[in-house]
């Protein structure tokens, strides 16, 4: 795993440096609202690393009340700290780009909100751990908050069309998108997904540096108690 | 055991207030907005009550007099119903004839009073091809201003 890390390290921050030279040099300005649509390169890729961040907790808290195996229980409390982060990002780039997009940095519409609720999902998510002294139950009871909060996603991504949302809809995996003309040129396109896929490479770099401390720490824990205890 | 039963009771009231209120406030999410049609079917009900209306702006039925910062035009969604707008303020940027717009505030006879005025983002980009020269023309709108 260290070896992964002391590659993953130089080569995610790196992409990320060579796409915000290429988001500022590179790319044309959208024609509607010029240099603030910039922030989306920031915004879209935040989003899809929480979303998977959130799905890593998901998967690895089935996996932990299944197997009842403590390492799966650090990745998934990896990846909800990671995906806290990005959420948090999420929210306020969105407020920035909606401020002078919308009129407004923050209105209570069903895309907004749910996202929100999903931050405040995880941020009970820690407090619950914190507040569990027992390891093993702290990671049962997180699981099961993790797994719902988890759900909440699919909801975020679908309530641009299930309700009147002042967020526009999906742009990207739009469905019947293929018929129609995209609905971003590809000069606008490409940055972004080059962009989403620098920003995932980051996120395995922390996950893989956050699991790594995770695992020292609770072996640290084990020895002190093994010391006291003999 | 008493405890127990206490505790239970408890929950149990705090689970119903907490259910009553997130439906209530879902309600207000999921209908963050109403269309002109809505309003003008049941015009009594929304008379000087506080509400959003979502629509397009009508293209030609624009007035800004920058004097008095006082906005008016018109908004239909489906250019059957229309309502016309005043509002007072500042022009937002990206306020566009054929724009999305979703007004707040109050219907006063046939016309909206709106105190917020938020310009929706449609989720289509598109690149002009006469700004396609990207950085540039931006230093030159700095240059000018």
């Amino acid at each position: 795993m260290t070896r992964w890390i002391k590659i993953l390290e130089p080569l995610s921050i790196i992409s990320l440096l060579g796409c915000a030279i290429w988001i500022f040099y590179g790319t044309p300005t959208e024609s509607e609202m010029g240099f603030v649509q910039k922030i989306m390169y920031l915004h879209v890729p935040s989003v899809i690393v929480a979303y998977a961040a959130f799905f890593v907790v998901f998967a690895f808290s089935i996996a932990y009340l299944w197997k009842r195996d403590i390492m799966f229980d650090q990745i998934a409390k990896s990846s909800a700290e990671i995906g806290e982060v990005f959420c948090a990002l999420v929210l306020i780039t969105g407020a920035i780009w909606g401020k002078p997009t919308w009129g407004t940095y923050w209105v209570w519409d069903a895309r907004l909100t749910t996202t929100l609720l999903l931050f405040l999902i995880f941020a009970g998510y820690f407090l619950l751990r914190s507040f569990t002294r027992e390891r093993e139950r702290a990671a049962r009871l997180a699981a099961v908050l993790g797994i719902i909060g988890f759900l909440d996603i699919p909801i975020i991504h679908k309530s641009v069309e299930w309700w009147r949302t002042l967020h526009q809809p999906t742009t990207l995996f739009k469905v019947e998108a293929a018929e129609a003309k995209p609905a971003m040129p590809m000069e606008l396109l490409l940055p972004l997904l080059v962009t989403m896929g620098a920003m995932l490479l980051f996120y395995v770099y922390l996950l893989l540096l956050r699991i790594q401390m995770e695992q020292q720490y609770d072996t640290l824990q084990e020895l002190i108690a093994n010391n006291e205890g003999g | 055991m008493k405890s127990t039963y206490k505790f239970l009771i408890g929950s149990i009231i705090i689970l119903v207030v907490l259910a009553a209120l997130s439906i209530q406030g879902l309600q207000e999410m999921t209908v963050f907005f109403h269309t002109p049609e809505e309003i003008l079917k049941d015009a009594n009900t929304f008379e000087n009550k506080t509400i959003r209306i979502g629509a397009l702006v009508q293209s030609g039925s624009v007035d800004w007099d920058s004097k008095n910062l006082l906005l008016s035009f018109r908004i239909t969604e489906d250019s059957q119903h229309f309502i016309p707008v005043v509002y007072e303020g500042i022009k937002p940027d990206m306020f566009r004839e054929g724009q999305g717009v979703v007004v707040e505030g109050k219907m006063k006879g046939d016309t909206f009073y709106a105190h917020q005025l938020l310009v929706k983002h449609s989720e289509e980009y598109k690149l002009d091809p006469k700004e396609h020269k990207a950085k540039k023309d931006y230093y030159k709108t700095l240059d000018k201003s």
